[in-house]
């Protein structure tokens, strides 16, 4: 059991090194020259060889690429993420600004997107091929279709452009929230749906049931002791898919609805080469994904003792 | 099933006739009749700069489907290799290629497409090449699981000890056993790439303008969603049937091979 | 001249095999008997070069054994074919595959003395019987004329009537081919019968090895005379005279 641990976790380290080391390559290679844009972002004035020199010099730009990767890694793994190329301000208070505005938003997409799927996963799988359940099956399908941004879009010209009820753009006020949340719900609960319905389908046709059933075991234990614990397995796979998906809508839709945070900011350190900005969520967004899947992959080999061998 | 393929077909058949559809040249600018209501004249309207909305759709198909098809075939071409490598190339070959599939799946595919088409620059190219970069890896999981399941059997074995290049052996004993699964994570795939195209070019990050990609139009169309509202659906719509109906041809496809697998 | 000299093969911790020393001349027969699980099938890997021994060397007149391109009739006759492809296409792989000719009439030839009819290749491996997929498999051994041939229990897959028939079939073969053949089979009395020397191997070691006449009367070892008993009360094997 130590050995598998400690394998995964060794998994683990070499993946974020290599998302560490292609994310610097990218930046240090991408087209264009970065100073140039960080100058532009950071003065408005006439751009000079002298300023350029100085922003080359102050982004670590006018050494070779090994002496650049070691002068950032080394304060990284000391938990020192540099700062900003544009503003000079460390990164982890602006970053951690952004995470605070994102955070409540992805949370509240969950939970509102769990709180559609869940009952309408579990009350379509009452009656498999019904009309609920059909429904289900078909809003999934649509709602796997459905660009983030362009029922965002929709949404605000319903409620707040046509109906007028809601507000879009900005994030003033806690009602200016509901329209991004409801955006992202809409889009979890169509996946989860999904993977809900098939979670239990697929638990309930375990061969041994029939059989608990015939020894008197009332349908609600069966449920709660033998269907459920088999159909997390699936469900928590797809807590770590989610998490994706929950990332790439909530860049999405803060763009679309003007918030602050993780997208906005992303987006910005992009067009600004601001390399720091750019790794430090790179990096943070990997170490988040491979913590997440590794302790996915530890509650597996809780859950199904089994799958450890599978692997082997 | 054949009809929801038949379905994906008659789309992707579109997509390649569309452009000889289109009444209007797509790049075709008039001022005069800019932002204009459906008619019999325009359709869906015209946007903007007067372009016809109707011909910058078909010709999109292009653009969005297109260029989806493409890179959907690379990461199916580098996937497959990639997973077949490890499948057969031994334990190292098997880490290190499970090790990079691992790393470039860390990261939520479009957050990872923003960031390279970001710096690379808007522009095709960049968009090929973030899309495949970030979509190759399910293509690799699958032709490793199904070649390591391969590599036991008996006739394998044999066209080894004939002598057969490791390239022959791939060729003809695994490629017909990798080809089904592969087509159902290609749909995968492709439906992805579908949906990434259009967010970048949503996001600012697509093929160049006045290039028409659905993505784009739906950028265009955001800034004057106060007047001319109807604009915003067509993109997302053609967007929406597309992935809709690549995904709903995927899904039978799947239920077609597990059948086939139980039945036999 | 196979040569397995000295050869252990470790499978994870245990040892499959331990210090195996066989010989096998050009044109001979020698069968290896044993009971399920006592390495006949480790001992095949390491000969064709599947598995790497961990100490010894198995060689072909000097040379690695894989030199001599060794040929593999298998246990399971349809799994050594691939289900897509025609048998025509199957067997003659090994010559393709080397690039080697051809001559004439060989296929032909090949097919009268396994009894198949040539129309019965063009047809995929699930639509003929188990007799002639197994001939196939062997036809497919033959098509390169391999100086040595391993069979792994040729004859399991077949009803009592149809063993005597492939087996005497396999014996007419190799007279005319003149290949070495290493036969695994756990049926003492078509080792005894079709072989020159038998092998016994028990647990991953050799116990005995003698000529098929001379074990037949009398086995040297403990666990030879066991083999040789219960075959005899099988009926499996005449009792010596």
């Amino acid at each position: 059991m130590i050995a598998t641990v400690l394998g995964l976790l060794l998994r683990a380290v070499v993946v974020l090194a290599g998302t560490a080391f292609i994310t610097f390559a990218l930046l240090w290679n991408a087209p264009g020259d970065p100073a140039q844009a960080i100058a532009m972002a950071r003065f408005d004035s006439f751009l000079t060889e002298d300023i350029l020199d100085q922003v080359r010099q102050e982004a670590g730009l006018d050494t070779d690429f090994w002496s650049a990767f070691g002068a950032w890694l080394g304060p990284l793994l000391m938990l020192d993420l540099g700062n900003s190329a544009v503003t000079g301000r460390p990164v982890w208070p602006d970053l951690s600004t952004a995470i605070g505005y994102s955070f409540p938003l992805a949370l509240a997409g969950l939970v509102i997107g769990l709180a559609m799927s869940l009952p309408l996963a579990i009350l379509a799988t009452r009656r498999p091929g019904g009309l609920l359940d059909r429904f289900a099956v078909a809003v999934a399908s649509l709602g796997a279709a459905i660009p983030a941004y362009w029922l965002g879009l929709l949404l605000i010209l319903l409620f707040a452009v046509h109906l007028g009820w809601l507000p879009a753009m900005g994030a003033r006020t806690p009602a200016h929230a509901i329209l991004p949340a409801l955006t992202l719900g809409l889009g979890v609960a169509a996946s989860l749906t999904r993977i809900i319905r098939s979670g239990i389908l697929e638990a309930r046709s375990q061969p041994f049931l029939p059989a608990i059933k015939r020894r008197g075991v009332a349908d609600r234990a069966i449920g709660r002791d033998h269907v459920a614990p088999h159909a997390a397995i699936p469900v928590v796979t797809v807590f770590g898919l989610e998490l994706a998906f929950l990332l790439e809508g909530v860049v999405m839709v803060e763009v679309i609805f003007g918030r602050p945070g993780l997208g906005t900011f992303l987006v910005g350190a992009i067009e600004a080469r601001d390399f720091p900005h750019v790794q430090a969520i790179v990096v943070l967004t990997a170490l988040l994904f491979v913590t997440v899947n590794l302790l996915i992959d530890l509650i597996y080999r809780v859950l199904d003792p089994r799958i450890g061998e599978r692997n082997a | 099933m054949r009809s929801v393929i038949a379905l994906a077909g008659a789309i992707l058949f579109f997509a390649l006739i569309g452009p000889f559809l289109a009444p209007y040249d797509p790049t075709a600018i008039n001022i005069p009749k800019r932002l204009s209501a459906p008619s019999a004249e325009f359709l869906l309207g015209t946007d903007a700069l007067g372009r016809d909305i109707l011909s910058r759709l078909l010709h999109g198909a292009r653009w969005s489907l297109g260029l989806a098809f493409l890179i959907s075939l690379i990461g199916l071409v580098v996937g497959t290799v990639a997973g077949l490598l490890a499948a057969l190339g031994g334990k190292l070959a098997d880490w290190v290629v499970m090790r990079t599939t691992d790393t470039f799946l860390a990261f939520p595919d479009l957050v990872a497409a923003v960031v390279i088409a970001g710096l690379m620059g808007a522009g095709t190219w960049s968009l090929i090449f973030a899309l495949s970069v970030t979509g190759w890896m399910r293509y690799a999981r699958v032709a490793r699981g199904i070649g390591l399941s391969l590599q036991s059997r008996g006739y394998v074995v044999q066209a080894r000890l004939a002598g057969m290049s490791p390239w022959s052996v791939a060729r003809w004993h695994f490629l017909p056993s990798l080809l089904p699964s592969l087509t159902v994570v290609w749909t995968g795939v492709f439906a992805r790439a579908i949906l990434g195209i259009s967010a970048l070019g949503f996001l600012g990050f697509g093929v160049h303008p006045p290039l028409p990609e659905w993505g784009t139009m739906l950028l265009d169309a955001r800034i004057h969603m106060r007047s001319t509202p109807l604009q915003m659906i067509w993109p997302g719509l053609t967007v929406v049937i597309s992935v809709l109906a690549i995904n709903l041809a995927g899904d039978a496809l799947r239920d077609a091979l597990a059948d086939k697998g139980t039945a036999r | 001249m196979l040569t397995v000299d000295n050869v252990s093969v470790s499978r994870g911790t245990s040892r499959a095999l331990q210090d195996i020393t066989l010989s096998l001349a050009p044109g001979q027969t020698l069968a290896v008997v044993g009971e399920s699980g006592a390495g006949k099938s480790t001992l095949i890997a390491a000969i064709l070069g599947l598995v790497k021994p961990s100490r010894g060397a198995i060689t072909w007149i000097g040379q690695p054994v894989q030199s001599c391109r060794p040929a593999l009739v298998m246990q399971e006759p349809r799994a050594a074919f691939n289900p897509a492809l025609s048998l025509r296409r199957s067997v003659l792989e090994p010559v393709v595959a080397a690039k080697l000719d051809l001559p004439g009439d060989r296929l032909g030839r090949l097919c009268r003395g396994l009894e198949l009819p040539m129309d019965m290749l063009e047809r995929r491996p699930n639509e003929v019987s188990i007799g002639q997929a197994q001939r196939a498999g062997i036809l497919r051994a033959l098509i390169a004329a391999p100086a040595l041939i391993l069979f792994d229990e040729p004859l399991s897959a077949h009803d009592a009537v149809t063993q005597k028939h492939t087996a005497r079939l396999i014996a007419e073969l190799q007279r005319e081919e003149g290949f070495a053949a290493l036969i695994v089979t756990h049926d003492l009395g078509y080792a005894v019968a079709h072989a020159d020397e038998i092998a016994v191997l028990k647990s991953g070691r050799i116990e005995e090895v003698a000529t098929a006449q001379s074990f037949a009367e009398a086995p040297q070892s403990g666990y030879g005379q066991v083999l040789r008993d219960a075959a005899i009360a099988l009926g499996a094997l005449e009792p010596a005279a």
